[in-house]
């Protein structure tokens, strides 16, 4: 039994990036004669909120897209919860914890608020069901009214989604995300196109849930960045450019020089 | 449904019920008839609507799976004797799935007018065999069978009078429309309108859309069968005419008349369809498709929404 132990510990030692939640292995895009992605090496711990931030075109949205099966990368691999997920298609890597919202809104607009956090809380249970009315099914529309209280629009429920304004959209896409009980929440410029007070609600709100999730969150603005995150990430022409705390990173000269000082 | 809309289409829903089951008493027997064709012409629109309408796949390949359902079933009815209504059924509804099944193999991973194109060459190549496999199915001259009776094995049998077919036929009518509905309001028929508002962002909250897809062909292929096996017993002949994909044509043309996604209105296009058709060519002869088309383009651009989506929006107003 304690040899057993031993052993256990022994070979938690000898891998210590299987206790990360995800990692990248030299991840690499391309797309034609463009390299999006350049090796990338990266690992975010259960629990973590970790910042990436990067100029426009650093590859921040392509690795997301990467992570999250949309984009199968031209080599490298992704782990995922002890799971190689390398190429796996967006629904399975959905159904194994990784949701993400978009930096252009990517929701159903033709449906109600309600309807586009239960189509995804319906994700995980009785998709199958072809001969009991959706409304049966109470545990789903809990589900999906508890992704709306989170992100504040719970009030909102019956509204054409489509309706909603510009902010509320923006929460609606983390509400969908979050509809999915994911362990990884990928978070692609949440407060983008917001107001100063919407921004603020809207980082509250991520405040919030990240008590209960493992968060990765591209964003511009910096005051969020560093008062949000325990650690950022840098990506600069698809590589990793520096890696730290919110303190280390504002006093990296290469950062300064490449990010903050513009 | 608020609590009075379901009032209303519960009413409205038993008031035309009653209706067709009267029909066959005070119609003569051309109008008779023609109203169980429009009645089946309506299932196979309706089960074309799971496509088109809810999950925004728009197949031309149902005049194939509706030809395997008549062809199915005049297998059942030539092979077996005494002919049988039940081994029709099945025969029919097995042919027109297994041709779905394969249609939808290798249709589902294409998208919008590639969708469409490979169900139009799938259903043309059940054409070509069909024509051309003269000692099976009778090729061009097709082939004709008598009608089983109306049995239950062990239970009754009953000859199929002219109003017994149309009660049969209604009966089977509104039992699939209700099944469909009921799919339709389900978390899978949920997952369907899903994937035609937003098909990636569907795939990215979880669900294999691809397999979700074929299901839906499979359904809708299922039920286009059982409309070809209520036409087999109506006209008793296989022909294969109804294979062709002018067929296809006709019922997305009924759905887009109709008003997509709402199960009823295609039945509603067949019916304003065939009527057009038997009106206009008794004036016009054959010409009368000049006329029907000209009637079609204008519907498309005044009633985007088809004849059922004016008939709500004046009732709402
Ligand atoms: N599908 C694609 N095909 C070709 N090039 C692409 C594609 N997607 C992204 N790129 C290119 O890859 C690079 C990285 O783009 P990406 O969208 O990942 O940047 P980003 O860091 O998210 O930028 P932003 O801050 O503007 O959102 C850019 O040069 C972009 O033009
Ligand atoms: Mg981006």
């Amino acid at each position: 039994m304690s040899a057993a132990l031993g052993l256990e510990r022994i070979g938690a030692e000898s891998m210590p990036r299987a206790a990360s939640l995800l990692s990248t292995e030299d991840l690499t895009v391309r797309f034609g004669g463009l390299t999006a992605l350049n090796r990338v090496n990266f690992a975010v711990e259960h629990g973590e909120v970790r910042a990436i931030i990067g100029p426009n075109g650093a590859g921040k949205s392509t690795f997301f897209n990467c992570l999250t099966g949309v984009l199968r990368p031209s080599s490298g691999h992704i782990r995922f919860d002890g799971e190689d997920i390398t190429g796996a298609s967006p629904d399975r890597i959905s159904r194994k914890g990784i949701a993400r919202s978009y930096q252009i809104t990517n929701i159903l607009p033709n449906a109600t608020t309600l309807e586009n956090t239960r189509i995804a809380a319906q994700s995980r249970r009785h998709g199958w069901s072809l001969l009991t009315h959706h409304r049966a099914y109470r545990d789903i529309i809990e589900k999906a009214e508890e992704a709306l209280e989170a992100v504040g629009l719970r009030g909102k429920a019956g509204e054409l989604a489509a309706n909603l304004s510009h902010g509320e959209q923006r929460n609606l896409e983390i509400g969908i995300a979050l509809a999915t009980e994911p362990q990884l929440l990928c978070l692609d410029e949440p407060t983008a196109g917001m107001s100063a007070a919407e921004t603020h609600d809207t980082m509250e709100l991520v405040r919030r849930i990240a008590k209960n999730l493992t968060i990765l969150i591209v964003e511009h603005d910096m005051q969020v960045v560093m008062e949000l995150a325990q650690r950022i990430t840098v990506l600069h022409y698809g590589e990793i450019l520096a890696e730290g705390t919110p303190s280390e990173i504002q006093q990296n000269p290469r950062v300064l020089e490449v990010y903050l000082k513009t | 449904m608020s609590r009075r809309r379901t009032t209303v289409y519960w009413t409205g829903f038993c008031v035309i019920l009653a209706l067709l089951i009267m029909a066959p008493l005070v119609l003569p027997e051309f109008w008779r008839r023609f109203l169980t064709e429009i009645l089946i012409w309506g299932l196979l629109a309706m089960s074309s609507d799971i496509l088109i309408g809810y999950t925004g796949m728009v197949s031309f390949g149902h005049s194939a799976f509706f030809g395997l359902g008549i062809y199915g079933a005049a297998a059942a009815l030539l092979s077996v004797s005494p002919p049988s209504l039940l081994l029709a059924l099945l025969s029919g509804l097995v042919a027109a799935a297994a041709a779905a099944a394969f249609v939808a193999y290798f249709s589902t991973r294409l998208r919008d007018i590639y969708f469409a194109i490979t169900t139009l060459i799938f259903s043309q190549i059940f054409y070509v065999i069909i024509f051309t496999w003269t000692e099976v199915t009778g090729g061009e001259n097709g082939l004709t069978f008598s009608r089983p009776p109306l049995a239950i094995p062990g239970l009754f049998s009953l000859r199929f009078a002219p109003n017994t077919l149309h009660w049969f036929v209604l009966a089977v009518v509104v039992l699939s429309y209700l099944l469909l509905r009921r799919i339709t309001q389900s978390p899978f028929g949920m997952v369907l309108q899903s994937i035609r508002e937003n098909e990636a962002r569907t795939r990215a909250v979880g669900y294999p859309v691809e397999r979700y897809k074929m299901v839906a062909v499979m359904l809708s292929g299922l039920f286009a069968g059982l409309a070809g096996v209520l036409y087999a017993l109506q006209n008793q002949f296989a022909a294969p005419d109804f294979v062709f994909f002018l067929v296809s044509g006709e019922v997305v043309i009924f759905n887009v008349i109709g008003g997509i996604g709402t199960l009823v209105g295609p039945i509603v296009g067949a019916a304003f369809f065939l009527l057009l058709r038997e009106g206009l060519s008794r004036f016009f002869t054959e010409y009368y498709l000049i006329f029907v088309g000209l009637i079609f383009i204008a519907m498309v651009i005044f009633l985007p929404q088809g004849l059922l989506g004016f008939a709500r929006r004046w009732l709402n107003h």
